[in-house]
């Protein structure tokens, strides 16, 4: 009984920590530049579909997974410098048409590339681990791992260093950072860059047991949105909270209610969320938190 | 300044939503466009078959096979004299997809017969319009009830309740008592706990507990650790790939330590490029194409298979699946009915009803009453071992 609970708790943590990746690259994205990246569940699964094809193709896993990373960060950047920084005036609804056709423009690319089939990266170096009666799959580490470092990376970055600080100051006070020199230009080429980054790195780290699709983006990206309400759309922490948070009552749901009902969760969790609490899980909300 | 920007997300989460239901779809079928029908014209065929979405690992092959099999016969010149047009169109693996795709077909391209889809759940969509157009069809998924009780349905693939009774009487034979069974939440394991209780019965095996899962799920963690705390001495996992194929991962990575059979589902090699080293073990029943090379060889369907797998691999660098199987015993049940009774709907029909053939998926003898055709004998067991299938001999 209690086994059973805790691997339950462990496989969503493990899910929670994709959604909170995806969640932190939102967030990053929305804080500087007011744009709702649908196209973040995209960057996901073309970096998983992308290091599949290269490891298929014979690159050792490191190399190709590193190689898909960097070039899903790429891609984003390309994004925000040939799209989002060519309109002049960016309504929220504006940005979400715009990075709609994004994400269906990779979904088309991924299908036209790789097939309608799913495809998985190898699973990384390690092995499983029982406990008590819990397995513990040595992937899930690798997953749960990427949170602590990329995501918690991320949050140090804004928090500690110049260039976090000066990304933090876009979103608070725009005009006031234009005047004491942080460009504007170089914040949203930076927050782009650490959507696809964050992106690309759920994208692998998930592929080898979730596999990898090319219209498997919608749904995952969906789940990162609802995590990122939940982190009322400008705390990073409370986001991450709120990924693991819905990862696991997502499998908690399957295990004890119905499988059935498992996506569901997290759209009741959302319209939940947005009637109750729109500030999500932060608890004393500024006016930004990043 | 709190105020205003909650209120702001609050629409922006709304219009997400609503975008990403309704646009997360694109269409790949390759269709061709139709004459206005002529009695002379060529003759039409055409297909609905889940070629993206979750029955891609079906769709994909079973699309190969037919184009590959219209240019064979337009090469070698039609159906006495008249071209054969085929139309394949993708119902993106729904329900509504299929169905729209049939009355196209029927409407608009005004085919002569349709083939699919590759999925039970789609193809029970068809029916109705089949039936009601008078049109005939050829399913190439699974699910008894796509043929029971139709006067214009057929299937080529095994009926579920020939698997499972291969399935059973094998537990039987291990002496197994107590099945547990993780089946795909869509049409393709409907019935399939009903049918087990019942066949399970006649056998002294009794259904301990049943888990569902979503074709699209890649999670099968609290599905596994229920089996795993069950009482029961072997477990049937019942779906197609990839999400068949992860359900047997995450079985062996949660060390549920149990017998499993799968369903002829995951008769491709999906099932390996998802499972792993963790397919190893696994026994299924199956039709014959997969274990060619280990059938003695008088083997009747051996001659088919071999040329099958020989133009398969020519065209596409790769083996056929079991699926492209369904879709090459579809066409050519199609395709020798038309040459027998040619186009006109009611001949075509009963001429079906007669149809026999030996195949890929097995030696089909249809008749008025059995629109599939094939009996427990179409099935044989194999066992996973490094990526490939061994025949369990008899």
């Amino acid at each position: 009984m209690l086994t059973d609970f805790l691997q339950l708790t462990v496989a969503g943590l493990s899910q929670g920590s994709v959604y909170a990746l995806l969640a932190v690259g939102l967030i990053a994205v929305y804080t500087v530049r007011h744009v709702i990246n649908i196209a973040q569940g995209e960057f996901a699964m073309l970096a998983g579909l992308g290091s599949a094809w290269l490891a298929a193709a014979g690159m050792p896993l490191l190399l190709a997974i590193l190689v898909a990373i960097l070039s899903v960060t790429l891609v984003a950047i390309a994004m925000e410098r040939l799209i989002i920084a060519r309109v002049k005036k960016l309504t929220p609804l504006i940005s979400i048409i715009l990075t709609l056709g994004v994400s269906t423009l990779l979904q088309a690319i991924m299908l036209l590339a790789w097939g309608p089939e799913a495809k998985g990266v190898p699973l990384f170096p390690g092995t499983n681990l029982l406990i008590g009666g819990v397995s513990i799959r040595s992937q899930e580490f690798w997953m749960i791992g990427a949170l602590v470092v990329v995501g918690g990376g991320i949050v140090l970055f804004y928090e500690k260093s110049r260039w976090g600080k000066a990304l933090r100051a876009c979103a608070e006070q725009p005009v006031a950072a234009r005047i004491v020199g942080i460009s504007p230009v170089t914040a949203s080429v930076l927050a782009f860059a650490i959507a696809g980054f964050v992106g690309g790195v759920a994208g692998v780290v998930a592929s080898p047991i979730y596999l990898s699709l090319w219209s498997g983006g919608v749904l995952l990206g969906l789940k990162g949105f609802v995590a990122a309400v939940l982190g009322g759309f400008v705390s990073f922490r409370a986001a991450i909270v709120g990924a693991l948070l819905l990862g696991v009552i997502e499998a908690y749901v399957a295990g004890y209610v119905s499988s059935g009902l498992r996506d569901g969760a997290a759209f009741l969790i959302l319209i939940l969320v947005l009637v109750v609490r729109p500030q999500g899980l932060v608890l004393k909300p500024t006016a930004v938190r990043v | 300044m709190k105020k205003s920007r909650m209120r702001f997300i609050a629409p922006i989460a709304v219009i997400t939503a609503l975008a990403l239901t309704g646009c997360s779809t694109s269409n790949l079928g390759g269709t061709a466009e139709a004459d206005p029908a002529a009695e002379a014209g060529p003759i039409k065929i055409g297909a609905v078959l889940d070629v993206t979405g979750v029955g891609a690992s079906l769709g994909v092959p079973e699309q190969n096979t037919l184009t590959m099999l219209a240019k064979q016969l337009n090469d070698d010149g039609g159906i006495g004299g008249r071209d054969v047009e085929l139309t394949i169109i993708d119902n993106q693996s729904t329900e509504d997809g299929a169905a729209k795709a049939t009355s196209k077909l029927i409407e608009s391209d005004k085919v002569d017969i349709i083939i699919g889809a590759s999925r039970t759940g789609p193809s029970l969509a068809m029916r109705p319009i089949a039936e009601a157009a008078k049109i005939p069809m050829i399913s190439v998924a699974a699910n008894v009830a796509i043929v029971e009780g139709s006067e214009w349905v057929f299937k080529t693939a095994q009926n579920d309740v020939v698997v499972l009774e291969r399935i059973l009487d094998d537990a039987e034979a291990k002496g197994y008592t107590k099945v547990a069974l993780v089946r795909d939440a869509s049409g393709f394991g409907e019935g399939v706990a009903e049918y087990i209780t019942d066949l399970g019965a006649e056998r002294g095996i009794t259904l301990t507990m049943t888990e569902a899962f979503e074709p699209s799920a890649t999670d099968f963690t609290p599905q596994m650790t229920n089996v795993r705390g069950s009482d029961s001495d072997a477990v049937i996992i019942w779906g197609i790939n990839p999400s068949a194929g992860l359900a047997q991962k995450a079985y062996a990575q949660l060390s549920v330590n149990k017998p499993v059979y799968h369903s002829h589902g995951i008769s491709n090699q999906a099932f390996f490029d998802a499972a792993g080293d963790a397919a190893n073990g696994v026994v299924a029943p199956m039709g014959r194409l997969l274990v060619a090379d280990q059938l003695e060889a008088d083997n009747s369907q051996r001659e088919v298979i071999e040329k099958f797998q020989a133009d398969y691999s020519a065209a596409y660098g790769e083996q056929p699946s079991g699926f492209a199987g369904h879709a090459f015993d579809a066409w050519h049940i199609a395709v020798n009915a038309i040459e027998a009774a040619g186009t006109d709907a009611d001949a075509l029909r009963d001429e079906l009803e007669s149809a026999e053939w030996t195949g890929i998926s097995g030696v089909f003898q249809m008749t008025a009453k059995n629109h599939s055709g094939l009996d427990a004998s179409a099935l044989i067991l194999a066992e996973a071992e490094d990526g490939r299938w061994n025949l369990i001999k008899d």
